[in-house]
């Protein structure tokens, strides 16, 4: 098989496939036709008399559309073909395909085009996790079209193929018998759906699960992108790589949106391409916060979508509690059958508390204040979760530990690997755990709940309790989380109460949240800068020094471009403007070396021992909250922040960068231009 | 609205639940909600409906068959399961054991107000520090 894959998707269907447009799937290998977490396809192959076809090249040409161009024969000797074959591909309800084979001959020519087609039906988890079936699979003709099934049970799901020239159709594909006529050409559509095979359900009209959702055309599709493209604020920059990595940003979060099944005209940012095409709380309102400044929608979207599903119940297999907000949701057979937690599965303790903090951010905003009310309720059952169901300890902290021990979530927190959270000896605290920025999250949600009660709830006694509790949670976190030898706040502390007292990247997020002390600022901003931290590149989610501190350790050493500009907001929030400068130049200049597309997280070495930024090998590209990055950090840059009605503009940019200037950034004021001009020198602390 | 909760001589749980709806306070997961919902519960001439009817928060239970948002079509035991927390509504729509005509917003919101599975205690017994390291160790 061809080594390189093309892929191609629309909402949460996408085709993984060879440069030739072949699906040859093995178990756990990740290539087919995916969709709702399932594989429809994971075997089709196009034959030209027998034989397989060589890739002259493959065309991108939307991020739900792909063009291959081949010839017959694999031979790796240049061969003076006299066929062209073109299968053009898009992503719909399954996808559209469309062959043509073109005679460069003066004769007519006679052909057997042969596409095999065949599915195993995995689960996206089995995929994963090379597990074994456990239904049955069966495959037939009706009327035109080859129909492939699978059925555990009551869960059926099928794919059906059919084309619209005519074709002898057997159990495992479909023969078209041809004449080509002298520098002519023979064309046909195929169209694969992927249904659920309820009673009654042919592929014209899919039901069940789908609802009126992933219907789109694929006009709807290119005219929605271009309108996406045309109503994003216009970025001009003496930098010019800038420019490329704006609107590289703006088409990569065009292809992430998801619409859910009930909200089918509206969109929220899945968490990254492909294999996370679904609704992530903490993906999706991290990414939500980042690109506010340029779209209200997603943000709008994600509230709403995350409120229908907000847990109402005590389930422990799915780690749900009254008010806890979902981590993410899947459709596929291993959800159905109750063997994952995933409809939704709820273990993740910041989601709840970001919650609050988005809905504030995006009234700011937008000044939506019907939507703000409408949610009234949602948002007082995520700030009464605070209390009544995050504090497992019963010290006043928000704390996380899995209740579903078999396939839940160990690590609740957005740096969920195993060994993310550590003592400086490498030595890793029990469970539960009460990592810092949870503490700053759960101070910031309440502030905020506490604005939105007074100025839209109208509820002054909610408001004043909310902050109390975020003053005296405050007090007691600068208390017992500050590592006093160190200057720095602790990334957690354990089950007996002590500090869990490596350095991290996460005390840039408490200055984001703003639970620490003015007093603190200083020394937090300074270790945060500090070449243990700070690579040039950008902050490491672990400091060099621990022990457990490794460059390309996924979130112990590497630098991760979301967490960076988070810090930077941060950064700004105390003022240390020419900081946060600094974390946008290494950002940026990483995003110019990724050609814009800022991978999820990229090795801490120092920037004066490498050159470039190392990638670090990840499934999903792009992932949602890495596009979502440089536009948190054109925010900062430009210190954009809503004060009432008005947009105040603050520039702190990279020397280098030049003049920056965004224009019709959107809001309550309608539209309003910002223009800056890069002042801080930040080479020596970015070591450029 | 008097809904009996006897069946064959034994509570019956599907018209517990739906009895239980009604009662003041109850829902409040529905606070400002409207839609409604027909659950069609077994076919023939064993068939029986349940309407629900949410107006801003209120809940009123019905046997009525008049047409809304939602009708969801599902076999008497799956519903008992469902109403009883031993089978989570979203799985069973998956696994097409029930089957949703009509507005799938209505029965996303509707299912906020089942309750979770009967062992569910929402507790767990804590883990120390030295189970952890030496776990990972020995892995």
């Amino acid at each position: 098989m061809s080594a390189e894959l093309v892929q191609i998707l629309e909402g949460n269907t996408f085709v993984v496939s060879d440069d030739r447009g072949d699906i040859e799937a093995s178990a756990t290998d990740p290539t087919g036709l995916f969709s709702f977490d399932t594989r429809f396809l994971s075997r089709w192959v196009l034959t030209v008399n027998g034989e397989r076809l060589t890739a002259l090249s493959t065309d991108d040409l939307q991020y739900f559309q792909a063009r291959f161009f081949l010839v017959p024969g694999t031979g790796t000797v240049y061969i003076d073909s006299k066929l062209s074959v073109i299968r053009q591909r898009e992503v719909a309800d399954g996808f559209h395909e469309e062959l043509r084979i073109l005679n460069h001959e003066n004769e007519p020519v006679e052909l057997e085009i042969r596409i095999e087609a065949a599915s195993d039906f995995a689960d996206l988890f089995e995929v994963k996790d090379a597990l074994v079936k456990k239904g049955s699979y069966h495959a037939r003709v009706a009327g035109a079209s080859l129909v492939l099934q699978y059925q555990r049970e009551t869960y059926i799901r099928e794919t059906w193929i059919s084309a619209t020239a005519t074709a002898a159709i057997d159990e495992s594909g479909l023969s078209f018998r041809i004449t080509v006529p002298p520098h002519g050409e023979w064309s046909t559509d195929l169209h694969v759906v992927a249904s659920e095979g309820l009673p009654g359900e042919s592929p014209a009209a899919p039901v069940g699960i789908r609802g009126q959702g992933g219907r789109r055309v694929r006009e709807d599709m290119a005219r929605g992108l271009e309108k996406w493209l045309g109503r994003a604020p216009r970025l001009e920059c003496d930098w010019q790589p800038l420019e490329l990595i704006y609107r590289r940003c703006l088409t990569d979060l065009a292809a992430l949106r998801f619409s859910t099944l009930t909200m089918p005209g509206r969109s929220l940012p899945a968490a990254g391409l492909p294999w996370f095409m679904t609704i992530f709380g903490r993906d999706s309102i991290f990414t939500s916060l980042q690109a506010l400044p340029f779209t209200s929608e997603l943000a709008a979207t994600t509230l709403l979508a995350l409120a229908e599903r907000q847990g109402t119940r005590i389930d422990d297999f799915r780690d749900e509690d009254p008010g806890r907000m979902p981590h993410e949701m899947r459709y596929g057979e291993m959800t159905a059958f109750e063997e994952r937690p995933h409809s939704p599965y709820y273990g993740c303790a910041d989601a709840t508390l970001l919650y609050v903090i988005l809905l504030d951010e995006y009234e700011r905003w937008t000044g939506d204040t019907k939507l703000v009310r409408g949610l009234e309720r949602a948002a007082r059952a995520a700030l009464a979760w605070i209390d009544e169901y995050a504090d497992l300890q019963g010290n006043g902290y928000v704390s996380y530990q899995r209740r579903n021990e078999q396939t839940g979530l160990e690590n609740q927190c957005w740096k969920d690997s195993w060994d993310s959270i550590s003592y400086r000896n490498g030595d890793l605290p029990g469970f539960p755990r009460a990592t810092c920025e949870l503490q700053g999250y759960a101070y910031d949600a309440k502030m905020r709940g506490a604005r939105l009660a007074r100025q839209v709830w109208k509820d002054a006694a909610f408001a004043d309790r909310l902050e109390k509790e975020a003053a005296d949670l405050k007090r007691r976190f600068n208390r017992d989380f500050w590592v006093e030898d160190g200057e720095y706040f602790a990334v957690a502390i354990d089950t007996d109460g002590r500090q869990v007292d490596s350095l991290t990247s996460n005390n840039g997020h408490l200055l984001w949240s703003g639970i620490v002390d003015k007093s603190k600022a200083r020394a937090v901003a300074r270790h945060l800068m500090s070449p243990q931290l700070f690579s040039g590149w950008g902050i490491r989610t672990m400091a060099e020094g621990e022990a457990r501190y490794n460059p390309i350790g996924y979130h112990v050493g590497t630098v991760w471009p979301f967490d960076n500009s988070f810090i930077a907001w941060g950064l700004r929030r105390y003022g240390f403007k020419e900081e946060a400068a600094a974390v946008m130049a290494g950002i940026m200049e990483a995003a110019e070396v990724f050609a814009g597309r800022l991978p999820e997280a990229f090795g801490g070495y120092a920037r004066s021992s490498t050159r470039y930024p190392v990638q670090y090998p990840t499934a999903c590209s792009p992932q949602a909250w890495s596009t979502g990055a440089p536009l948190l950090l054109l925010r900062t840059g430009l210190g954009l922040e809503p004060e009432g009605d008005h947009l105040s503009v603050d520039p702190a940019l990279p020397k280098w960068m030049g003049n920056l200037e965004i224009l019709d950034l959107p809001g309550r004021w309608k539209r309003i231009d910002a223009f800056g001009r890069g002042r801080v020198d930040t080479d020596r602390l970015t070591c450029r | 609205v008097a809904v009996p909760a006897v069946r064959n001589g034994s509570v019956d749980p599907v018209s517990q639940f739906f009895a239980s709806l009604v009662e003041p306070g109850r829902i409040s997961t529905f606070e400002g909600e409207s839609a409604s919902l027909r659950f069609d519960v077994g076919s023939g001439a064993r068939r029986e409906r349940w309407r629900v009817q949410v107006t801003d928060g209120e809940v009123a239970v019905t046997r009525a068959g008049t047409p809304a948002d939602a009708v969801v079509h599902i076999e008497r035991p799956h519903l008992e399961a469902i109403v009883t927390g031993r089978l989570n509504a979203q799985a069973a729509l998956l696994r097409g054991l029930l089957t949703c005509e009509g507005s799938m917003a209505a029965l996303i919101m509707f299912q906020r107000c089942l309750p979770g599975p009967p062992g569910s205690t929402g507790r767990v017994a804590p883990i120390s520090s030295q189970t952890v390291t030496e776990g990972r160790r020995s892995a």
